[in-house]
């Protein structure tokens, strides 16, 4: 049987950044997880809120919503810890909560985040004279021409150019922008010096697939030094590299940290107790364990994550803990007609409601577990998708989770 | 002015087959469709190639017409076809004296019906219900690609010469002294309107044929009949399995490739545009085909979708599941209008029948003797297994059957030299289907691609286990490059259009691992490649008004 203070359940972005926040504040820490997160599939940039002040904008949410339970403090809080872990693991953001920074996307629109990865800052993008958007030959997904013709519709007077390098990627299979990130670490030079033949000046951008290693900077720094034009790297289709070097870097430094990692640790119940939670069991391939602490952080993620399932219309559940779900009621409010609506989807809606203190509540407002908080994707009450606040709401309410 | 003998309207299986059929016997044809091909009931259906079996009793005429044309599908059509062979089962819930009435009836119209024991029908298929099954049959049923069999039937009738307009509506009819002289048309993307001149029109417009008919001033008893399917993610039978009862809703299981398609409702629409589907339309299908399947709901549904059988209405006829499947050719001379004629009704196994029925009569006016030869020549030469073992070398295996049946022989040799020669293009556009980039930049050149969704329908992108997900980004930007340059360059539009096709037949199967696969789907689009624009939409503070409720009831106080 182990004993910590606080066992997290959930490898994703909330489960880090929660067992970051306890261990960081001197708790003994047990990390579960099972799969692997929705890291890979993220662009890498952490959204707060689609709008141009998103700390204004949490603050005059309705009382229902996430950030309302979080609460501003915890927000700017998180970010601030957020970009320390980063920056110790050698994976700079930038950013603050009351502002927005574009990135370059993969089809060529620019999408605004909070924190971004330094290596995908384009805030300066507006200044440059000329722009290469560069291709990687048998590189898959990645389209230079769709990229410019999209981009020249935000900045029309600019040049582009396209350009595509060879750096002998060609294999038996196809190449994405994790293998080619892969295959660069350590080997870098072949794209320094295929960038270098573009002959972009000092007053010149460089946009590329987000090729630059899988770990912190080490191969944007190995590169950015022989090249007089900034670089700046898109977001891609999964798997993304700036995702997954986010859960590297938040991988080693819990490791570091003297967090427990018990990986593919499927938690299938909870020992309860009244309204505590004791412990939770384990299912692995050979048998059930139980893991007991003091706290429990849930941070198993939404409909993505299997951390809320659907089998039947208008049912859905929580699987360990059997919390109450909340979800719109009826096939009208359930989803939009549009994908890409102008208002939020109802099913992504779907959640577990809390207190202020994000332990899980039932329609009559009353708490279900006392030392249980809830965290991330988990929650509902709010679209993370359409609002753009799927990243802002996992590092916030697991950093105030994690300091309860 | 533009000028042929005949004018079809109408680019579903009827359509297409009477283009085919009219080339063939050396009639000058041009098809004009008003959107992309096959977008009717030739391809919102379950693909069964019908045996007969299911209109032994009520309509044994249709039965006949089905064997026979079921047996020639076969011959001609060998690539589009999966001899998958049917199966009829009783249910306990079923009437026990209909099941002597059908066997009597597949006898008397030529169906070979072979009584098997439970065990054995169990064995063939193992998900069957043990508890409800009482007996069952083998039919030669069979499952038909109605995609890929339309493709065929345009490449047979371009090489006999035969023409072809997509995204062309007709609008209007000239003409003088009760005699058609031509048919006004307009093209749907640039506005432009003209008139081609012919001597004969045909209006094989299906659901639409009512309309088409108003055009000209007469009147055409066609109901659309609104049918809804679902599409589940795996091979769930070996078979077709149809329930051994009067044939009603959600009673037929038809198997393709790696899916299974259950269907279909029934239901009268006032337009045949309406391909909506609901939550409560999958729910009762689930309910009806769980009777034979009791464990249907553990499978994942990839999509709903539905399509409107065009009934024919005699006047004072019946409607909805008691209308006759059998079609109906209206000379329209009839009605003071010479050359314009209506073909309605049937179905998708009967199409070649209609078609060769219906150029007989126009022939005849066309004092053209030539005979029909439909039912012996093959719609397309099969790729060489030389041909295919060499394109082996180049791309998985597993798709060159496909990808050599979808594109037939002279695209496939082109796509194979390219991937031989370009190593790059071998790359897949679709994982799920095994689509390459080959493959997908071929079709975006093909005159009837102006959109990502008719390279779909050709191709197969984004139709299988992750519903565009990854092909979306990557069909825009190939056909951004390749495409007709008049819709092509705005590749965030037609990649937003795509995953809203996509979506149409997602949201009434919103449950189980479909919501998973939705949320990875937005997840990409919106947050990773911000499709939607941050300025038009910026998320005001008051946009999530609605709270949600938990399953006892309320929002939380």
């Amino acid at each position: 049987m182990k004993i910590s203070d606080v066992i997290v359940i959930g490898g994703g972005l909330a489960g880090f950044m929660a067992a970051a926040v306890a261990v960081d504040r001197g708790q003994k820490v047990s990390l579960l997880t099972y799969g692997s997160g929705s890291l890979p599939l993220a662009s890498g940039a952490i959204d707060f809120f689609n709008a141009k002040a998103p700390d204004v904008a949490i603050k005059n949410l309705p009382a229902h919503h996430p950030y309302k339970k979080i609460g501003l403090k915890a927000c700017d809080a998180a970010a601030k810890f957020f970009c320390d872990v980063t920056a110790k693991a050698d994976l700079p953001y930038n950013g603050r909560l009351s502002a927005q920074i574009p990135i370059v996307t993969a089809v060529g629109t620019l999408k605004y985040s909070c924190l971004v990865p330094e290596s995908m800052n384009a805030s300066n993008l507006a200044a440059k004279k000329k722009i290469f958007v560069v291709e990687i030959k048998g590189l898959k997904d990645f389209y230079a021409s769709m990229i410019a013709d999209n981009l020249k519709k935000y900045f029309p007077d600019k040049t582009f150019s396209v350009a595509k390098l060879d750096l002998n990627l060609l294999g038996g299979r196809d190449i994405t922008c994790m293998d080619a990130a892969q295959n660069l670490t350590g080997n870098e030079q072949i794209l320094a010096d295929g960038l270098k033949t573009l002959d972009a000046g000092n007053d010149d951008a460089i946009i590329i697939p987000p090729i630059l290693g899988l770990d912190g900077n080490t191969s944007r720094a190995a590169i950015k030094s022989q090249l007089r034009a900034e670089i700046f790297e898109t977001t891609c289709l999964p798997p993304s590299p700036p995702g997954i070097r986010l859960q590297r870097a938040f991988m080693n430094y819990l490791q570091k940290s003297g967090v427990r990692i018990f990986e593919n640790s499927k938690v299938i119940r909870g020992v309860i107790d009244g309204k505590k939670i004791t412990g939770v069991v384990v299912e692995n391939a050979v048998r059930e364990k139980i893991f007991r602490a003091r706290k429990i952080i849930l941070a198993t993620g939404g409909f993505y994550s299997g951390g809320i399932t659907m089998r039947d219309f208008d049912n859905p559940q929580e699987p360990i803990f059997d919390i109450p779900v909340f979800f719109p009621t009826g096939a009208e409010n359930w989803s939009n007609q549009q994908l890409f609506s102008d208002k939020p989807q109802g099913f992504s809606m779907t959640g577990i409601f809390t207190n202020e203190n994000l332990n899980p509540i039932d329609e009559r407002g009353e708490i279900l577990f006392e030392n249980l908080h809830v965290v991330g994707a988990n929650l509902g009450g709010c679209d993370k998708i359409f609002e753009r606040s799927a990243g802002g709401i996992a590092i916030s309410s697991a950093y105030k989770g994690a300091i309860l | 002015m533009e000028k042929t003998t005949v004018v079809v309207i109408g680019g579903g299986a009827t359509g297409l087959g009477i283009l085919r059929d009219l080339s063939m016997r050396g009639v000058k044809a041009l098809l004009v469709e008003k959107n992309d091909l096959v977008n009717g009931a030739s391809s919102r259906y379950h693909g069964l190639l019908h045996s007969g079996g299911r209109y032994a009793v009520k309509d044994q005429e249709a039965a006949r017409e089905c064997i026979i044309e079921n047996q020639i599908m076969r011959k001609i059509g060998k690539s589009c076809v999966e001899p998958c062979g049917g199966m009829f089962t009783r249910l306990d819930i079923d009437d026990e004296a209909y099941e002597e009435l059908w066997v009597k009836g597949c006898a008397d119209s030529g169906i070979e019906a072979t009584p098997i024991t439970l065990d054995e029908a169990f064995k063939l298929e193992p998900r069957l219900s043990r508890k409800h099954v009482k007996s069952a049959y083998l039919v030669p049923d069979a499952a038909v690609d109605g995609f890929r069999m339309s493709w065929q039937l345009i490449d047979s009738s371009k090489r006999y010469g035969g023409q072809l307009k997509t995204y062309t509506e007709v609008i209007g009819f000239d003409t003088v002294n009760g005699e058609l002289r031509g048919v006004k048309v307009r093209n749907q993307f640039t506005g432009e309107e003209y008139e081609i001149g012919c001597d004969i029109a045909v209006n094989a417009a299906g659901g639409w044929a009512g309309f088409v008919g108003k055009l000209a001033g007469v009147e055409i008893g066609v109901q659309p009949d609104k049918g809804t399917l679902i599409a589940f993610n795996q091979r769930i039978v070996n078979h077709v399995v149809n329930r051994l009862h009067k044939s009603s809703d959600g009673d037929i299981f038809v198997p393709h490739g790696s899916i299974t398609i259950l269907g279909t409702s029934s239901m009268s629409v006032p337009d045949p545009e309406d391909t909506s589907t609901s939550r409560a339309e999958v729910e009762s299908l689930l309910k009806i085909g769980e009777e034979t399947f009791e464990d249907l709901r553990d499978f994942r549904i990839l999509r709903t979708f539905a399509g409107s059988r065009p009934l024919y209405i005699p006047p004072g006829g019946a409607v909805g599941r008691s209308a006759s499947r059998g079609f109906a050719i209206v000379d329209h001379e009839q009605d003071g209008l010479k050359g314009l004629f209506t073909i309605v009704g049937g179905k998708f196994t009967t199409y070649r029948l209609m078609a060769e029925k219906m150029c007989n009569q126009i022939c005849a006016k066309l004092n053209n003797t030539t005979p029909c030869r439909t039912a012996d020549e093959p719609l397309v030469e099969e790729v060489s297994d030389e041909d295919k073992n060499h394109a082996k070398k180049f791309f998985p295996s597993y798709g060159v059957n496909l990808a050599a049946t979808r594109l037939g022989v002279d695209r496939f040799k082109r796509v194979v030299e390219r991937l031989e020669s370009d190593p790059e293009s071998r790359e897949l556009v679709c994982e799920c289907e095994n689509v390459t980039r080959a493959e997908v930049e071929e079709i975006c050149k093909d005159d009837t691609s102006f959109i990502v969704n008719d390279v779909r329908r050709r191709t197969r992108i984004g139709m299988g286990t992750c519903q565009g997900n990854f092909c979306a980004l990557r069909a825009a930007a190939v056909f951004a490059d390749m495409g007709v340059e008049s819709t092509a360059k705005d590749s965030l539009t037609r990649m937003k259009e795509f995953l809203q096709g996509r979506w149409k037949g997602i949201r009434p199967v919103l449950l189980g691992r479909t919501l998973r696969e939705t949320e990875m789907t937005r997840s990409i689009y919106e947050l990773s490649m911000a499709v939607r624009s941050y300025n038009d939409t910026e998320s005001t503070p008051n946009s999530s008004l609605l709270i949600p409720n938990s399953k006892t009831g309320g929002a939380p106080q």
